[in-house]
This record gives structure tokens, sequence and C-alpha cells, in this order.
């Protein structure tokens, strides 16, 4: 017996889906205008520090808030109608300071709201209520190539939200800060347990929600760059499904109610894991990865050698920054070396970036669905594709990383992933809320 | 195993909030127009249990939101969305007379929420739970500095909000039980506030001489506070509960020396020897203890120690001679302090003197003397050590749950709206800064 499910609110309070077609043009409020013309007010001296008056406030809420929920950042009490800075500022685990600003004007009652006020310069711009976290960069002077990425889970992230005077660049000299609210983002919530697993050359973490169980399961695949990426699955697990980077048995699991969900090259070792007879996923949700690899896989298991034997199909651009775009493309893999899609028996979600640089994702995409189509089993085919978006979709309000350090030996190399910020972000928060309801609708129903 | 119940979600947003912040909790997935029981655990510092819980039945989505949906039985009824912390009440068994009261403020108050098949009243440790999920409160937010303060004798902890301030400035005063009790401080720092609470009866001073501190121990943390660089010297209010509320009256009326922004009294009385402190309040109390009264429960009811108010201008603070705003809330059911005769008193007194303009008065019927931040479980009686005596004994301090709760949050969503008014606002109300061009 199915039962109709109401929208899943439990996992997002204000979510705001972009629409793609707006994503060129800049959202203003319409008392922009106003502001605009109260501008040369800024250019008169205002004494803000007095040793008579408060300094204003700035609050956020939730002031200790899961990655994937809005925070909404208000100031109050500063004077009317001028100009100010909110500038966010965090160490990543690696100790790099990143950052992010955006310029706006308080309203008539010396009030700001990021919810509502358009940002006028900055990091990003006009109305974007989590614009300081997804357009956070490198601060001035940090490594090149970084790429933002959790290593432990089980700490937030410590962002200090400062509201600085007038419009500024923080990095550029000295400003003055008015004031100040810290905020935690974390990808873990109260009572979820992690569990190391180090078992019959399996490396992987377990992260089990509260509660008595058993639960839905989630097999979490990552693509080339290699380690143990935990953040995603711990967040998964935040949101009720117990996030695993092994096969189940796992008694507090569900056995017949597993999904997978792969990037990159783990959306490839999804499909072959999806295709080969005896399992059974009860669905898959693939992100911008191939249906096929040029890079032969040396066992059963999924091990790989070196990938950068393959070099062939690499392209660079101006900046000698390599483009793996290629390396993906259907016409450049043998047909043996493609997973037998017409073996697929479940339903399968398929995210793309239309700005890829790394994988081949649209073509790709293609293939799959034509596949599909061709076994008739296009109706277990679903697809998500969001213009200006690259490859690394990432858990919302995580800064897209274009491009990022690859290796270092035997040299420097910078890999191209492609997106640009503001679509980027919008395609994380569409793709998230999508990603959560489809995984409720197949796990749980 | 009934697979369907397997997957019934629970969920609490936020998972990590401050203690005077709404949660929604939802059920999902059960199934349709089931009975479900909602139920909260709490284990207290000291080891205590409490417990809270709700009848519910899910509708045809086989869900329950906990913010629309109305409980027909249990520890509350009706529609309550934070009906499952201000109902918490000790597990059955447990020792009498117990009260929450957070000690360390840098750690969350971890609450587990559950869902239950059924309608189940106890043994809830017993079945087998459909969902679980932890949930956080805490008192102070992240960025907001603790600072112990032993300077200048005094034995306070000191609460900065994040930022460069300068931050308006109160000094917070608890009751006769003494103690240095940090909460509520942390909580009004997290809210833009640098917040000093101070130990006046069990401080460094009075434990070492056996005597009480005089009025200059809280001209002292005033003048602490002021001379902060992060404290702005002119906005510095104070806010007192049951004795602190004596306190902070005399200071407000009578001191040379601490020119208050604004002053919020909660549960206590403007009556005391006019002239004298501490001390002499202390043996007034003791001249008419024979006004305790004992119930059928033998709890202690202390009320009418200060009753019937006196004509005698000695005997009460001349709340006609306040200059900055008073807030006094107050319980209509406060069994501990005659606090509302004396509001009523006080209130008199202001008009005749003419500075009625000054006072907000919050009087709560059916609200006790303990009103203390939102959703704080309501206790009707506890253990008590008074000072004087001390011994412990009931003490009743009135008050019916339900009301006494609704009271605890509307007082302090006014109370910050009152501090943020006078400590954030312009002398001028309304005035624009473009002035300030």
């Amino acid at each position: 017996m199915n039962i109709a499910h109401r929208d899943s609110i439990m996992f997002r309070a204000n979510a705001s889906v972009k629409a793609m077609g707006q994503l060129s043009h800049i959202k203003l409020k319409p008392d922009f205008t106003v502001c605009r013309k109260l501008a040369g007010f800024h250019r008169l001296t205002v004494r803000w520090k007095s040793n008579t008056r408060p300094a204003p406030i700035l609050m956020a809420a939730p002031v200790r808030a899961l990655i994937d929920e809005q925070i909404s950042i208000r100031g109050h009490f500063l004077p009317l109608h001028c100009p100010v800075t909110v500038h966010a500022r965090m160490h990543s685990d690696e100790g790099d300071l990143w950052e992010s600003f955006a310029h706006y004007y308080a309203n008539e009652s010396g009030a700001l709201s990021l919810t509502r006020d358009p940002s006028v310069g900055g990091s990003y711009l006009g109305c974007e209520p989590m614009g300081l976290f997804w357009s956070m960069q490198p601060a001035p002077g940090e490594r090149e190539g970084l790429r933002l990425r959790k290593k432990n889970v089980e700490t937030p992230y410590v962002v200090h939200i400062s509201l600085l005077e007038g419009h500024v660049s923080p990095s550029e000299g000295q400003s003055t800060e008015l004031a100040a609210v810290t905020a935690e983002r974390w990808y873990i919530a109260p009572g979820v347990k992690r569990i190391e697993i180090n078992q019959n050359r399996l490396v992987g973490t377990l992260f089990i929600p509260p509660g008595p169980g058993p639960f839905p399961a989630l097999l979490d695949l990552w693509g080339m760059g290699g380690g143990l990426q935990e953040y995603r699955s711990s967040l998964l697990a935040s949101r009720g499904y117990a996030a695993f980077h092994l096969l189940q048995d796992h008694p507090q699991v569900v056995s017949d109610r597993v999904g997978i969900i792969g990037l990159s090259f783990g959306c490839y070792l999804m499909l072959r894991i999806a295709t080969k007879t005896g399992v059974k996923p009860s669905c898959l949700i693939g992100i911008n990865g191939p249906a096929g690899s040029t890079v032969p896989l040396s066992d059963s298991d999924g091990r790989t050698e070196q990938f950068e034997s393959f070099q062939k199909y690499w392209n660079f651009d101006d900046e000698g920054r390599v483009i793996f775009k290629e390396v993906s493309l259907p016409a450049n893999i043998l047909p043996e070396n493609f997973v037998k899609l017409e073996k697929l028996d479940c339903p399968l979600m398929y995210i793309v970036g239309e700005d890829d640089l790394s994988a081949s994702s649209i073509e790709n995409a293609d293939l799959i669905e034509e596949s599909l189509r061709s076994a008739s089993k296009g109706h277990l085919f679903t697809r998500l594709s969001y213009p200006g978006a690259g490859h690394l979709i990432e858990p919302p309000y995580s800064p897209n990383a274009r491009a990022s350090m690859w290796s270092i030996k035997p040299k420097k190399l910078i890999t191209m992933w492609g997106g640009h910020p503001g679509p980027h972000a919008a395609a994380q928060e569409d793709a998230w809320k999508k990603m959560l309801d489809y995984l409720e609708k197949n796990l749980r129903s | 195993m009934d697979e369907k119940q397997c997957c019934v979600i629970l969920s609490v947003q936020p998972s990590r909030g401050l203690v005077d912040e709404k949660f929604v909790v939802l059920v999902q997935s059960s199934l349709p127009s089931s009975l479900l029981t909602i139920y909260a655990h709490h284990q207290c510092e000291d080891g205590h249990s409490w417990h809270a819980f709700a009848h519910y039945t899910s509708d045809a989505t086989g869900a329950v939101n906990v913010s629309e949906d109305c409980s027909v039985g249990g520890t509350y009824s009706g529609v309550e969305a934070m009906g499952l912390l201000w109902s918490l009440k000790p597990v059955p068994g447990s020792k009498p007379g117990l009260r929450m009261r957070k000690k360390s403020v840098q750690a969350p108050m971890m609450v587990t929420i559950t869902v239950y098949r059924g309608h189940l009243t106890e043994g809830f440790e017993d079945q087998v739970p459909l969902a679980s999920v932890e949930v956080e409160r805490w008192y102070m937010a992240p960025g907001v500095r603790r600072i112990l303060v032993t300077e200048d004798g005094l034995t306070a902890t000191l609460f900065l909000p994040s930022g460069p301030g300068p931050f308006p400035g109160l000094l917070d005063l608890w009751g006769g039980g003494g103690q240095l009790v940090e909460y509520r401080a942390a909580l009004l720092a997290s809210h833009g506030i640098a917040t000093m609470a101070l130990d006046y009866l069990t401080c460094k001073y009075t434990m070492e001489t056996g005597k009480i501190v005089q009025q200059d121990y809280f001209e002292t943390a005033y003048k602490f506070l002021q001379k902060h660089p992060k404290v702005l010297s002119s906005r510095i209010a104070m806010l007192g509960l049951s004795l602190g509320t004596s306190v902070t009256l005399k200071m407000a009326a009578y001191s040379q020396v601490m020119k208050l922004r604004c002053a919020v009294c909660i549960s206590g009385s403007h009556v005391q020897p006019v002239d004298g402190f501490l001390k002499e309040m202390l043996d007034y109390f003791c001249k008419n203890s024979g006004n305790i009264r004992i119930t059928k429960g033998n709890e202690v009811v202390l009320r009418d120690l200060l009753l019937p108010i006196p004509t005698e201008l000695s005997l009460k603070v001349d709340v006609g001679k306040l200059q900055c705003p008073l807030m006094l809330i107050i319980g209509e059911d406060d069994q501990n302090w005659s606090a509302y005769e004396s509001a009523m008193d006080m209130k008199g007194m202001m008009a005749q003197a003419g500075n009625s303009h000054l006072l907000t008065l919050l009087s709560y019927p059916n609200a006790g003397h303990l009103i203390e931040p939102p959703y704080t479980p309501h206790v009707r009686a506890s253990l008590f050590r008074s000072l004087q005596s001390r011994q412990k004994m009931m003490a009743l301090w009135g008050g019916q749950t339900l009301e006494h709760s609704r009271a605890q949050e509307d007082a302090w969503r006014k109370l910050l709206v009152f501090l943020r008014k006078n400590l954030y606002g312009d002398v001028k109300t309304g005035a624009s800064s473009l002035s300030n061009l």
C-alpha cells in the first residue's frame, strides 16, 4: 500500500527554489531604487562609534544550524539607510581562512535583513539569504587551488559574521567592525552515531541516526579525489538515513531499503554495483558521473589503475589547468567498458551540471536515458539538469570550487570542475531538496 | 515486525536551539489515523530524570505536527508547540521537591524525544519506540564569552556577547537561595546584553567573614560594569527576582552611585526597612516569621511575611522616587512573596508621585513565584534551603502549570522588548537618527 506523503517539510525550513531561467538576472527588491536615491547620505560623515550609543545588533537564527538549514541574518539599531558590509569568515579543518562579504543598506528603521534585502556589491548580488555561505572563497594569501571539504564531521564550522561600517572590501585595509555574531554549521545532528568500519579490505564510515531503527540506508560513493569523505553521509544520516560506505547486512539496516548515491566516478561504481546480479538497490542517485570508464578496473571490487596513464583525453586551458571532461565522453569509451544499463531494475535519478568540465555529464545522461528507453525501462529514469552548475554538486550552501589543486607531484596541476557561483549555488539547493524527496519516496514507502 | 513502522520519521527543528527558541516536532510516515504518544526525556546534571508526554492521533497521511495538532492527553493537552518542555515533570518514583536548574551553561540541556505506538502513560522504558531524536537546548549562543569575576571582592560571572561592543550592561540577581546562578545571564548575553550574574548571599566575602554584604557590594558590581571596556557605561540595567527585587528597588530608588537605565523586578516586593540593607531586610522577615503557614502537604508558605503591606513609609522603598523605567513581573498565585499586593501598592505610590509613566506591570493570574525563562518546567513546590534557618524546607512557590508556562513565555518576550527599548533605543522615542548627520 502506498501512503501519500506530504512534502517533506521536515527537512527544510525555507527552501527557496530558484527558477533556472532567472539565473542570469539580478533580483532586486522594489525599494532598491529608494536606497540609491539616499546613497548620497553615506558621503556625509556619520559618527558611528560613540560613547553614548550601544553598538548595533547583529543576529543570526538559528545560531547552530545543520548545513542544509537556512540561517536568517538580521541587523538592528543601525543608522537609517546607512551603508554596511556584512563579512563572514571561517577556518576550514586544514586551517585555511575562507571568507565572503556583501554590501547592504540599512532600511528606514535602521534594520537589515539578509532574507529580504538585496546585496549591492561584494561576493554576490541581489537578495540571497544564504549568499554569505555559498559565495565564500579562500582569503587572499591562502594557498591556491583550495576546495572546501569538512574532514571532521563531529565538529561544526564556526562562522564569524561581522557588520562593518560602509561599503568596504574587508581584505583591503582598515574597516570598522560595528557588531558581530557567531554561527555554527553542523554536518551532523545530535545523536547521530559515527562508526568506523575497517574490515575485509573495506574502509568506510557508518553513520546511524538516533533512534531504535532499523533504518533505510544509503551507500555513498565519491569520485577520484580519493580519501574518505564523510560529510554528505553524516548530513544524510542527520536527515534520517543510515549512510555507509560499504554494503548492507548491518543489524540496524532494513536490508531491502538500501539506496546508492554516487558522484563522478562514484556514479560509475554505483551503476556497476546496481547492475550486478543479486544486487537490488531501492534507488540510485548519480551526479555528474559516467556510465562507462576509460580506466579499466583492476578487479571486481572497483579498484583502478593509475588514472593518470590515460592522459590522451586530457585537455588544458590557457592557464595550464587540466580539463578531464573528455575522459568520460561516451565516444572515447570502449563499448565493453560500459555498464550494462539494460540490467538496471530500480529507479535512477541522474543530476547534471551543464557546466561540468570534469565529466561529460550531459552526454552520459543522454546515453543512460537512451539505453534505458531501448530496454523499455525509460520510466526508471529521472533527470535534473542545471545550467551554469559544475561538476561538484554538493550539499546546499557549500562554496563551489570552479577549479582546485589536483596533484602536486610530479608537477603541480590544477583541475577545472566548472560551475558559476550563483547558478551552482541554486543548483545545489534545488538538487538537495529533490534528492531528499526522491529518497523519501523510494526508501520509505 | 511491522515493516511500515520501521520507517516512521520523527524530526525536531531546530535540533540545536537556544532555550527560548521554539521548535517544531513532526512525526511522519506512521500509519494514518493511528494513536501515538510523543515522549520527552531529560536527565538533569544531578542525575534525576524528568519526562513529559502527549497523546496524538496521526492524520490521513500518518503525520503529527505538535505545533498544529491537539494533544488529547498526557502532561499537557491542546495545541502546545513547546509542551514537551514546559510540562516536564520528575519521573514517578523521584525524590520529592526537585527543581530543574542548569548549572553548567557551556553545555546544552539534552532532551530525547521519542514516539511510541498507542496512548501510553507509563512503562515507556519497556516499550519499543518507533523513532527517537535528540535535541540540544542551549543557554549560551556561540561566541558569547564567559568570564569569572573575582576583582574588587566580587563573586560574579560576566557574559559578553560576540562582537566589539560596546554593549549595554545588566546586573542579574537571583533570590534567597544564594549561589551563583548563571543561566539567565548567559541567555541575556545571547541577546546582545553584557550581563553579570552576581552572587551576593554566598559570595566569597560572606563565606569568609560570615557577614552579609552591604550596599557598596552592588555599587562595586555596577562600577565594574561601568568601567569595563566593552560595556556602555550609560546603559546599565538591573534585573532581580525574589530577594533580588528587594535589592534592585533599593538601589534604583536610593543609590547615588547607580544610575540605572531601567530595572526589571520579578516576583518581589518593595517592603523592607528603608534604613538598612540586606541584613536588616532579613531580620525584618524573621520578625514576622509568625506569619509563616504550613500547608496540609507540609509545604511552607512565606507570602504572608510581608503582609499586610505596611503604611509606614519607613518600611517600603519609595518607588515614587524612581527616575528610570521599571518593569514589574508578578504571578498572582505567588505563595512565596506577596508580589501581587506589593505591586498594587507600588502602582499606587507611583500614581501619587506622578511617575506612573515609568511603570510597566505584568501580572499573571495563576502564575507562581518562579517566573523563569520560557519553557522551564514549572514546579509548584520544591526543596529550598533558607539561608537564615539553614534548614531545607519544601517551599510552596505556587502557580498552575499551564498558566505559569504561558506567563513565562509572555513575560520573557516582553522583558526582552523592554530591555531592548531602554538599552538600545534612543532616549527620544521615535527620534530619527538622521539627526546625527
